[in-house]
């Protein structure tokens, strides 16, 4: 067993990994037809025999992972465009590794859920392999003109996906998640290439290689503008307030593993986005714009809870929570700490699990009642209990109980952000108690009680493809819940170099202008002489440290 | 004057199609055969493709023939070959289709097809101002009568009319910039007169000859404000004809104008005057080309305003010509020739026999086409996204990176933060195909069966094939267009 681990963690693992779901997505192709028709199920099956093969060769990454290493692992390397240096460069570290598997993992459950698909079924499934494909590329890549590339890609499948199988304004809301999307992301490509041409200037050579841009140097104003470019269109993708309209759009009309993949993942690639390019490259102008997004994290919290508090639709309910859940993983990131940062990407991966499964099950509703609104529903508890259980469970889960996983994320975030943003905190701990009352009164109006509705005596409970979608999910929510330090001893020695790379880069920006700006008036024919010079000196320098004390992140 | 076997060989393309063209007039006489026209003329084209390909060698740096009045060099080359494929791709496109587009007589449209395309290789390849001006008559002057080929469709001569309207009032502007210029330096000669502008000082008259001979440029290309022309030309005009205007016409214009522009005003001072003037076309034609495609039911239409739109993107980089801007043109200006021709095949095909009627074009004609014919539909997609910039459209994508890239390296990053969000906009329109061709059904009635002929399914396959190339390994043709435009002296 272990010579064959050993030798399969030996092939470019990654790129099998990529290439795998869009060999599937062909082959899928390759199915003969009976009777003028592809049989359905198994389409289905050979689509899932894939999505397994994939996540089993992603299960080697755990494996095989070296938490010691906080550098990038299972790296692969080709040369692409040359003459620009753009290459294919990929690898996976702490804070990419369980984003991956978080994506692997959620194919399978959405390919066995796909059985409510009735028709292209085909169509559907080579998408979403697809899609898997351009996820895991965003995730695992390390040249930004790669991540770029992948970033976009992603946008195709799942335009595919709401604009075939959605539902009534389908067209709307497939090509306003769209556009939001591609217009966020041309911004960002713009100051992409504007950073490596200053790279190239500064090095004297040209490269899309994130490490290698993350040496440019920059003037603060310039820093500032630039992050700026790459936040919005991250903040897009999140989505952070006021961003975010696209998304209960997208999430309506989407067919039910779109919107499991959605929540699931796509949401997380805006943060992702952040942690891996914005942050890194412009770390001043990250610390100017935190505080903000911090404002509109908050925001975001708590609006979302409200609005879906005030919801008629489940899905769409489910949907705000989304914007929610996410306006605490932004908290977490940007008050960057060690704690709410790890916690955050947590709170990713848990958001993934529960919400997916939220989704899932209003999918399981939906195809049986053709109907999403809460009024329809009633006292469903006696009529189907398994389901109501499994809803229980990861409403439990999305409102974040002890003992199960959203508790560990929330924790964590809280807890690390009232350090930086004590007063944020606390009105973003509002959202904890919002969240609760949305979604149990949801779970109270739909579950408890008489059976109100006669529609609903003959509802099924949920059938064993169904269960075998939600069960891996379950465990899951009660793994992460209860015992965590697994997953987080992988994460955070990856964060706390991620945080002290970051510092440590921040601190040669600022002494960078500082020699620039005193070279500049060295050249000054107006300078002022060396004795007011050496005069003036000590106290900028103590002013950049004190501010970098200020600002909290020294002492981490 | 001595001429020498180099001065034949530079010219041989274009000598090679005029035979071809008068061949073809005559042999209306002789040829009976169905196809017997159309595999004539695309001989001829193939023959000149050969031949440019044989004598690469012949193409060198500062080469000129007849004493130069034609570059020589290897952008010449780059370009001919461009235009070359272009009308080959151009005659396949209208093999199977002249009956139903209303053209009467093959034969005839076969010569002015040929007759064009050296106009447009003289055009493009011209090292004097009146041979320029000479290859740009010869080009238009049987594009207008394409343009009115389908004789007994009212459209199809308003679009000449217009063309050929609209078209000489250019020229006119073109001539009397050639003519100042003759003016002021003594010479018509674009080596001479750059040398002898590098010597000078400027003038209000120099700015005046530089400006009228950019409006006249901007007028073949289609840019804001000198685009009135273009979207009713190209709706009028047959198909084939109306990728043919889009894409090697284009092209064409677009390797005059940078020599034109680039290489006769090259003075710093001058790149002043002009640069202003470009970076305003390039606004206007981005924006107003890509709102009024958003617009646009019909899919002639549409193209024509997103084809306005491309070269404001082109003209984007045309502000870049020391930052690799050259060699990102002519990469975009190979990209978008294979994705628009193909688009257009896609279209011939989609509309079939019907292209005489009045909404032959709408996009409703799309509808459910992704499904009654999968592949069709793949491939459609995969234009679309590339004229949208979009993955996996990676030909479009790499154009647009390619020359946003010029441009930044030029400081121009005001502009391109216009440009992305105008191919932001564009993105709507182009997915709106898709919305057609995935999202609605077909009603009964509303779509025409597809019949894939042959040529047209040979059109469509090799524009694929070409975009994803490109696409993914663009290292092999922007090498070759930098070789191009480097080894030109721009």
């Amino acid at each position: 067993m272990d010579g064959l681990i050993n030798s399969l963690a030996a092939m470019p693992l990654i790129s099998w990994v990529l290439a795998l779901p869009l060999i599937g997505a062909l082959s899928l192709y390759a199915i003969p037809k009976r009777g003028g028709e592809v049989n359905p199920d198994a389409t289905r099956l050979v689509a899932l025999l894939w999505s397994l093969i994939v996540f089993g060769l992603s299960l080697l990454f755990l494996v095989k992972f070296d938490s010691s290493n906080v550098g990038y692992q299972f790296t692969e390397k080709f040369s692409w465009i040359e003459e620009f240096g753009i290459t294919y460069s990929v690898g996976i570290d702490g804070i990419s590794l369980f984003l991956v598997m978080l994506t692997t993992f959620l194919m399978p459950i959405v390919v066995i859920a796909s059985q409510s698909v009735d028709k292209k079924r085909r169509g559907y499934l080579a998408n979403m392999l697809i899609l898997e494909t351009a996820m895991v590329g965003t995730l695992v890549a390390l040249d930004a003109f790669l991540f770029y590339v992948f970033w976009e890609l992603m946008l195709v499948p799942m335009y595919f996906l709401i604009g075939i199988w959605g539902g009534k304004r389908k067209i709307y809301a497939t090509l306003k998640f769209v556009l939001y999307t591609v217009i966020g992301s041309l911004l960002m490509l713009v100051a992409l290439i504007y950073v490596v041409w200053q790279h190239a200037d500064q090095s004297g050579q040209v490269s899309f290689l994130i490490s290698d841009l993350m040496t440019t140097n920059f003037s603060k104003d310039v820093e500032v503008w630039l992050f700026a470019a790459f936040a919005v269109a991250f903040a897009i993708k999140v989505p952070i307030f006021p961003f975010h309209t696209w998304l209960p759009d997208a999430h309506v009309e989407a067919p039910t593993g779109g919107s499991v993949v959605l929540a699931g993942v796509l949401l997380k690639m805006g943060l992702y986005g952040f942690i891996r390019l914005a942050y890194p490259l412009f770390p001043r102008g990250a610390e100017i714009f935190a505080p903000y997004i911090a404002v509109l994290a908050v925001i975001g919290v708590v609006y979302g809870a409200l609005v879906a508090w005030a919801q008629s639709d489940i899905k769409k309910l489910v949907a705000y929570s989304s914007v929610s859940h996410l306006g605490y993983c932004v908290l977490g990131f940007v008050a960057f700490n060690a704690m709410s940062t790890t916690g955050s990407i947590y709170q990713m991966l848990n958001h993934g699990v529960s919400t997916g499964a939220l989704f899932l099950l209003v999918g399981v509703l939906y195809d049986r009642r053709h109907t999403r609104e809460i009024s329809e529903y009633g006292g469903l508890t006696s009529q189907v209990p398994v389901f109501a259980f499994l809803f229980l469970v990861f409403t439990l889960s999305s409102i974040a109980l002890p003992l199960t996983n959203g508790f560990i994320g929330e924790f964590l975030i809280l807890t690390g952000s009232f350090q930086t943003f004590p007063i944020l905190t606390i009105i973003a701990l509002s959202g904890v108690v919002l969240g609760a009352v949305y979604m149990l009164t949801l779970y109270m109006k739909t579950m408890f009680g008489e059976l109100n509705q006669e529609k609903n005596g003959d509802l099924q409970d949920c059938t064993h493809g169904e269960l075998a979608a939600l069960l891996p999910l379950l465990v899951l929510v009660f793994y992460m819940g209860i015992f965590p330090n697994g997953i987080l001893k992988m994460i955070e020695p990856t964060v706390n170099s991620y945080i002290v790379a970051f510092n440590e880069r921040r601190d040669k920006l600022d002494e960078a202008q500082f020699q620039a700006g005193e070279s500049e008036e060295a050249e000054d024919p107006a300078e002022p002489d060396d004795a007011i010079r050496a005069e003036l000196e000590p106290d900028a320098i103590s002013v950049i440290a004190q501010a970098g004390s200020e600002r909290g992140y020294a002492d981490l | 004057m001595q001429i020498s076997n180099v001065d034949y060989i530079i010219a041989l393309p274009c000598m090679i199609l005029s035979v071809g063209a008068l061949l073809l007039l005559m042999a209306e006489v002789f040829l009976k055969g169905k196809w017997s026209r159309e595999f004539l003329s695309g001989v001829f084209v193939l023959i000149a493709l050969v031949s440019t390909i044989n004598f690469q060698e012949h193409y060198v740096e500062g080469g000129t023939a007849f004493s130069g009045v034609i570059f020589g060099d290897p952008f010449s080359f780059f370009v001919t070959v461009l235009i070359l494929l272009g009308t080959l791709l151009t005659i396949f496109l209208g093999m199977n289709r002249m009956k139903d587009e209303g053209i009467e007589s093959s034969s005839e449209y076969h010569s002015l097809l040929l007759m064009c395309s050296a106009g447009a290789l003289i055009f493009a390849t011209a090292a004097e101002l009146v041979v320029l001006f000479l290859g740009l008559e010869i080009m238009s002057l049987a594009l207008y009568c394409l343009c009115g080929s389908a004789l007994r469709l009212r459209r199809s001569s308003e679009s000449a009319l217009k063309y050929f309207l609209l078209g000489s009032f250019s020229s006119a502007f073109l001539l009397y910039g050639i003519a100042l210029v003759y003016g002021l330096t003594g010479s018509t000669k674009i080596g001479i007169v750059s040398e002898f502008l590098a010597n000078s000082n400027s003038s209000v008259l120099l700015s005046v000859a530089l400006g009228l001979m950019l409006v006249g440029f901007a007028f073949k290309i289609s840019a804001v404000p000198f685009h009135f022309w273009a979207p009713d030309v190209y709706d009028g005009a047959p198909t084939p004809i109306t990728a043919y205007m889009a894409c090697v016409i284009k092209a064409a214009a677009v390797a005059a104008m940078l020599r034109g522009i680039w290489a006769m005003f090259d003075q710093d001072s001058l790149y002043q005057v002009w640069s202003g003037a470009v970076w305003l076309l390039a606004v206007l034609s981005m924006t107003l080309g890509n709102l009024a495609a958003l617009r646009q039911r019909k899919f002639k239409r549409m193209l024509a305003y997103s084809s306005i739109a491309h070269v404001g993107y082109v003209l984007v980089a045309f502000l870049a010509p020391q930052f690799g801007g050259g060699a990102a043109i002519m990469y975009y200006l190979v990209s978008y020739t294979a994705m628009t021709l193909g688009a257009f095949a896609v279209l011939i095909l989609v509309v079939g026999h019907k292209s005489t009627e009045t909404d032959a074009d709408d996009i409703s004609k799309f509808n459910g086409l992704g499904w009654r014919n999968p592949m069709l539909g793949v491939l459609m997609t995969v234009f679309m996204f590339s004229l949208a910039g979009l993955p996996p459209g990676f030909a479009g994508l790499l154009g647009k990176f390619y020359l946003f890239n010029a441009a930044i390296q030029a400081d121009y990053v005001g502009l391109v933060i216009i440009a992305v969000i105008n191919s932001a906009i564009s993105c709507y329109y182009y997915l709106r195909i898709l919305v057609a061709m995935y999202f609605i059904e077909a009603k009964p009635g509303e779509s025409n069966p597809v019949a894939i002929d042959l040529a047209l399914a040979t059109t469509v396959g090799v524009c694929a094939l070409a975009t994803i190339f490109v696409g993914l390994f663009p290292s092999y043709l922007h090498e070759m267009a930098l070789w191009a435009v480097s080894g030109s002296g721009m």
